[in-house]
Formats: C-alpha cells, sequence, structure tokens
C-alpha cells in the first residue's frame, strides 16, 4: 500500500517527497480510519450482540466514561499503528519533517472523531455484526474517497470538493500531511485545526445523542 | 413497610403499540416478586424501564423514593438486572467475567476476588474455570449470567425469567439459590413463565395483559379469587351433558381441547364427584389442588368470568 500511494503522489513529485505524503496519508485515510472507526464499530455490534452492552449500562459506568475506554483503546492501537507504520516508511527511504507535538495533536483528534464517528454508525446502524461491514461501505467508505485519501482533491469535480470541505477526513489528511510531508505549524494549518477540534466536538455529541436516542427507542440490545 | 420499587401509572409505546398501559406496582423491601404473563405483555419492557435502560412516556419509577432516572452512583450500584438473554464476554474466562463487572461496580481488588470465588463456588463454576465463557452450554453460561448479575451484592436484583433456557437439574439449582438471595433480603423482581417457579419463590405474583396489572397479591390470595377449592379434571364422551349437570349443581366449568374442569365447592374424593354426576357418562376423572396455573389462565387468559360459587 505504501509502495502505491508512494508511486502516485511520486507521480507528480519526487520518490521520495511522494513516500513522505504516502506515509501521513496511509496512516490517517487507511490505517487509522479502518482501526478506530471500523474497530468501534466493530466493538459496539458485538457488544450489543451479544447483550453486554445493555449489561454495561445497568452498571455505575457512564457512556462517557464507555466512550473513553472505547477512545483509550483505539489510542492504543493507533499509536501501534504509528510505530509500525512509520517504522516501515522509514526503512523504504520516507522521512517525517514536522513537529512531533503537532503531528500527536493532529492524530489525537483524528482518533477522537474516528471512534465519535464510529460511535455514531455503532449505536444507529449496526446491531449486528454482520452490518459492520454495510455500515462502512455505505457511510464510512465515501467519506474516505472524499477525504482525498484515494484521489487528489484537485482533480475531483467542484461538487465532490465542496463535500470534501465538510468531511472531517480530508482535513485529517490535510493536517497530518501538511506536518508529516511538508513541515508545515499550526499558523499555517489553523483552518484545519479548527475544524477538526469543532468535528471532533459534533462527534462526540452525535455519539451520546444516538445512545440517548437507542434508550428512548429501546434498541439497546 | 417501606417500597424498595415503586412503579406509578407507566405508559411506554414503541412505533404507535402501547407496550406499558397505566402499570403501577410498589414492591417492599425484602419482597421477591413474580411478574407472570403472555409474551409480549411488557414483561420485559418494564424491567428495562425500571433498569433505566428504556425511557418511560409517561408515569413514575421510584427506588427508595427517588426518581430511578436521578439515582447517584452508589444508589445505582443498588439495583441490578439479569436479562433474559445470556449476556457475557465469550473469550473471557467465568471468572474473569466476574471480575470485570467487579471492577465496573467499584469493588476493591481484595473484595473482588473474594467475592469471585464466593460466587464461583455458589454456582458450582470451578469445575468450567479453565473453559471460555463462549464454550459453556447453555445452562452454565445462565448460571454465570446470574452470577455476574449478583457481583455487587444488589439489594434490588431484577431477574426477567431466569430459568427458561435451562435443564430440571440447573432450574433447580437455580431456585436454591434465588430463594437464598431472597432469605438474605434482596428485593427481587422476576419475570418467568414457569408458574411453579413464582409460586415457589415470590412471596407476591403480579399478573399482567395488555400492559398493565390485572391482579396481585400472594398466591394463596390469588387462589382464593376463583371460585372452588379444587379442580376435576373429566373427560366425558357426553361433554354436553356433563357440562349441563355441573352447571346444575353449581359447579363453574372450562372446555378445554380433550377435558372439561370443574372448579369444585369443597376438596371432593372420586366417588363423591362420580355421585354428584350422576348419570353422566365419564370416561376419565382426576382431581388436585387448585394451582396458579388456574388463576393465570382465568385472570390474563382474556375468558368470560366463572360463575362464582356458594362455597360449603
Amino acid at each position: 500500500m505504501m509502495l502505491l500511494f508512494g508511486l502516485v503522489y511520486a507521480h507528480n513529485a519526487t520518490m521520495r517527497d511522494g513516500l513522505d505524503a504516502a506515509a501521513a496519508g496511509i496512516l490517517i485515510g487507511a490505517a487509522l480510519f479502518f482501526s478506530c472507526l471500523g474497530g468501534t464499530v466493530a466493538a459496539i455490534a458485538a457488544e450489543r450482540e451479544r447483550g453486554t452492552l445493555q449489561r454495561l449500562f445497568t452498571t455505575p459506568l457512564s457512556p462517557a466514561a464507555y466512550f473513553s475506554g472505547l477512545v483509550m483503546s483505539q489510542l492504543l492501537l493507533a499509536i501501534l499503528q504509528v510505530v509500525v507504520l512509520y517504522s516501515i516508511a522509514f526503512y523504504v527511504g520516507a522521512q517525517y519533517h514536522g513537529s512531533f507535538l503537532l503531528g500527536g495533536v493532529i492524530l489525537l483528534l483524528s482518533v477522537f472523531i474516528y471512534v465519535g464517528m464510529g460511535f455514531f454508525l455503532g449505536m444507529r446502524f449496526a446491531k449486528r455484526s454482520e452490518e459492520v461491514v454495510v455500515a462502512l461501505s455505505a457511510i464510512g467508505v465515501p467519506l474516505l474517497v472524499l477525504g482525498g485519501t484515494f484521489f487528489p482533491l484537485e482533480i475531483m469535480p467542484r461538487a465532490m470538493q465542496f463535500v470534501a470541505q465538510i468531511n472531517p477526513i480530508s482535513h485529517m489528511n490535510q493536517a497530518f500531511k501538511g506536518v508529516a510531508a511538508y513541515d508545515m505549524g499550526l499558523s499555517e494549518l489553523r483552518f484545519e485545526m479548527t475544524f477538526l477540534v469543532i468535528f471532533c466536538v459534533i462527534s462526540m455529541v452525535l455519539g451520546t445523542q444516538s445512545f440517548r436516542r437507542l434508550s428512548i427507542e429501546g434498541q439497546i440490545r | 413497610m417501606t417500597a424498595a420499587l415503586e412503579v406509578i401509572g407507566v405508559h411506554k409505546s414503541f412505533g404507535g403499540r402501547q407496550i406499558l398501559n397505566d402499570f403501577s406496582l410498589r414492591i417492599d423491601i425484602g419482597e421477591t416478586v413474580g411478574l407472570l404473563g403472555p409474551n409480549g405483555c411488557g414483561k420485559t419492557t418494564l424491567l428495562n424501564v425500571i433498569a433505566n435502560l428504556v425511557s418511560k412516556d409517561k408515569g413514575q419509577v421510584l427506588f427508595m423514593g427517588q426518581p430511578i432516572e436521578n439515582l447517584g452512583k452508589p444508589m445505582r450500584s443498588l439495583v441490578a438486572v439479569c436479562s433474559q438473554r445470556s449476556s457475557l464476554y465469550p473469550e473471557l474466562l467465568p471468572a474473569e467475567n466476574l471480575l470485570f463487572f467487579a471492577r465496573l461496580y467499584g469493588l476493591s481488588e481484595k473484595e473482588s476476588e473474594r467475592r469471585v470465588a464466593e460466587l464461583m463456588s455458589d454456582f458450582e463454576l470451578e469445575g468450567f474455570a479453565t473453559t471460555r465463557a463462549g464454550r459453556l452450554s447453555g445452562g452454565w453460561q445462565q448460571r454465570l449470567h446470574i452470577a455476574v448479575s449478583v457481583i455487587n451484592r444488589p439489594a434490588f436484583l431484577m431477574l426477567d425469567e431466569p430459568t427458561a433456557a435451562v435443564d430440571v437439574e440447573a432450574r433447580l439449582d437455580l431456585w436454591n439459590f434465588i430463594g437464598g438471595l431472597r432469605d438474605q433480603g434482596t428485593t427481587i423482581l422476576m419475570t418467568t413463565h414457569h408458574l411453579t417457579e413464582a409460586d415457589r419463590l415470590c412471596n407476591r405474583v403480579a399478573l399482567m395483559r395488555d400492559g398493565g396489572v390485572v391482579a396481585v397479591g400472594h398466591p394463596a390470595e390469588l387462589l382464593s379469587r376463583l371460585p372452588g377449592k379444587s379442580v376435576a379434571q373429566v373427560t366425558s364422551v357426553d361433554t354436553d351433558g356433563l357440562i349441563k349437570r355441573a352447571r346444575a349443581l353449581g359447579w363453574p366449568t372450562r372446555q378445554g381441547m380433550n377435558e372439561v374442569r370443574l372448579f369444585l365447592p369443597a376438596v371432593l374424593s372420586l366417588r363423591e364427584i362420580i355421585d354428584a354426576l350422576d348419570g353422566v357418562n365419564l370416561s376419565s376423572l382426576s382431581t388436585r389442588p387448585l394451582t396458579l396455573e388456574d388463576v393465570y389462565l382465568e385472570l390474563v387468559g382474556g375468558l368470560a368470568p366463572l360463575e362464582r360459587v356458594a362455597l360449603k
């Protein structure tokens, strides 16, 4: 995947620059998407399917604590993915150019957003594990495509570019690529960072609201 | 007596269908109350409303005088619900399942370990200590499921058909365990289709129909609502003649698929019944005491009321 992405990016730049951008894009657009968003939807569907979600909510555990638990577990996986992916990336010649702190903040926000979106999709659309694939294919993957993970946003029609502008994945991609591949700072990424913070809050509210709605409809199980 | 739980005029509907309809029930501290009713009458929904897993449309649910929605963590820890369906982490061992929930309830490490060992012993799960929960048979999963529900020694326990999917031996074991909890003073609300279970374990029984309570009381008190002291189960080639004769005697009757049940005004011997049914050709006859099943069929079954006879 690194090679494929690297070749695509390198088509308009050098292979080395291409790999720098590819590593960032794969991490945000592929690895974290499938593990954090896909993993969260799958975790919630599995909890619902085996009835443990209902049991968890009869304990003193709050929905916020449950959400935090999911974030923590996905964060650990994300750290592991960063280590593995960048080890391979460095091995094949890619470089990380920007601030580790800023990159870390972007990854943290991305994990929160993905888990929030996964929480929402899992609570609303995935009652059974078979429905995880449907929820991801129908809603998640279009977001991934419109996030500039596979195609540069510039080659998309204007309408799709507009959608990409309100898609958090495109801002995650832009921000992390900006730091990792092009050494951009906070001032250059102010718009992306603001968007990510706002969407982080929105996704957490959506996740919590979808839980409350489930509760009202009596469909926790 | 202080009420552990008060359900006052609760309504709940899903998709335009009324599930709970002005449901009210009071359970005193230390009582074991059985909820009986046909499938779909709202028993599980009621438990979910009480557990605050499903919001109600109208009415109040008070636990120890406080609205269930506003319970703080310490009070919430006193309420436990054991759902109809087993809900365990299949990849964890029985003790790990217990330990996980012990920690969620905030039990200390030492207390958790002690409690886990106690429940592993009480539910005879030690023999399956190295078997993952997902590999246990249905009956053993149900034991573990109930064990997890009582990990924090709840003051108020709701059990949704706790013995629905277990064999006779496991059922008897679970009855002993639930009886033990009752004797220790745990307040219990349980749904069941086993009338024997309700009769054996419950101080009071609430009969539900169409989302509301049609009768509530001690099993003996509910039995006294029927117009009779015992039941004769009779088959005859002349069913019409049998019913006519029974009515002439003032004995209420119910005609089933293959037999006629006669509600007798006293405990009569077979000889006395045969003599009373003078001239009716009987194919078989047996007698038995009134049971909760009779009460259930009469009060929940939607039958026309039986005529009350003058008891001798």
